[in-house]
């Protein structure tokens, strides 16, 4: 009788409590969600994300975007690729179409990716090529001076950048 | 006895099979959120124009040489051999955000129409005013490319082609 009774404290005295936390399930909920966010990185190819504060205009354009020099047209200044070229202010002052800053740094520019195509062997008709991320709400004024500039500066092929619409 | 309890006590010796998670849990935490900031989600299309070059030809005089002309309120087509159409701007060229069916505009209509009575017309021309916002622009060249003109430039009414 002693002897059972002891055996049987034995067994149910020390209980075996796991007192770890289970992580397993919020592993799959974690591994799930890397795996999304790594694949919406794959699928969209080339991206280049449009300056904080613009907006594009919505589209229903498929054509997707390639790689090319990007000038973009914000509510307030002209960007080539992220530096501040001119203001917005200005250009609309101006009673010129050409954009005197802009045209100088398109110049080089373009030198810069017509060696760029030289060296990797591609074809030097892509150097023209520029992407214009315009904000929605900017004038055609100003949309105008910027194509002008860029055709007085030689990029001939131009790309509108556009939100696809749902 | 004593070889008795020393056997119980190896035994009872207990060995965690369980994979230690924590470590990579913490690289996960750290990684998703520096993923999710960086992520772009919106889909980036473009819209291909060819401006003109000092080379260009001029059009032939007898082209249909398609305008559509950008009023505050409304569209008017315009062409060599066409009877002017004034097409009034809907609400929803007006709406940023809103969805468009362009099929089932006016302006993609009579565009359409004209297309089927020209086939091989892909050429158009849109001339807005230097107030034009850029939005109105875009959706006015989704109608024509609805239209089966996807091949359009761009004008200022006040002259000045970019």
């Amino acid at each position: 009788m002693r002897r059972a009774g002891r055996r049987g404290r034995r067994r149910t005295g020390v209980p075996r409590w796991h007192s770890g936390v289970t992580l397993t399930s919020l592993m799959d909920i974690l591994t799930c969600l890397l795996f999304f966010v790594l694949k919406s990185f794959v699928a969209g190819g080339e991206v280049t994300a449009p300056p904080p504060g613009l907006d594009l205009p919505k589209s229903t354009a498929e054509q997707p975007q390639t790689s090319s020099l990007v000038v973009a047209i914000d509510r307030g200044s002209i960007l080539l690729g992220s530096e501040r070229i001119a203001s917005v202010q200005d250009a609309e002052a101006s009673p010129q179409l050409l954009i005197e800053p802009l045209a100088t740094r398109l110049e080089a520019a373009r030198a810069q990716m017509a060696d760029i195509h030289r060296l990797q062997g591609a074809d030097s008709t892509h150097a023209n090529v520029v992407t214009i991320q315009g904000d929605e709400t900017i004038e055609f004024r100003v949309l105008q001076k910027v194509m002008y500039t860029l055709n007085q500066a030689g990029f001939s092929d131009i790309a509108l950048a556009v939100i696809k619409r749902s | 006895m004593r070889t008795r309890a020393g056997t119980r006590r190896s035994f009872r010796h207990e060995v965690n099979c369980d994979l230690e998670l924590r470590p990579l849990m913490n690289v996960f935490i750290v990684l998703i959120p520096m993923l999710l900031m960086s992520a772009v989600f919106i889909e980036i299309r473009v819209i291909e124009m060819a401006l003109p070059t000092a080379q260009a030809e001029t059009p032939p005089a007898q082209s249909l040489d398609l305008v559509i002309r950008m009023l505050p309120d409304a569209y008017v087509v315009e062409g060599n051999g066409l009877r002017s159409q004034t097409i009034p701007i809907g609400a929803t060229v007006a709406a940023a955000g809103a969805s468009l069916n362009a099929a089932a505009h006016p302006l993609t209509q009579a565009l359409a129409a004209i297309v089927a009575a020209h086939p091989g017309t892909r050429e158009v021309r849109i001339v807005a005013s230097i107030a034009t916002r850029y939005q109105a622009i875009v959706t006015t060249m989704d109608l024509a490319r609805a239209a089966g003109l996807s091949d359009v430039a761009l004008e200022g009414a006040e002259g000045g082609t970019p």
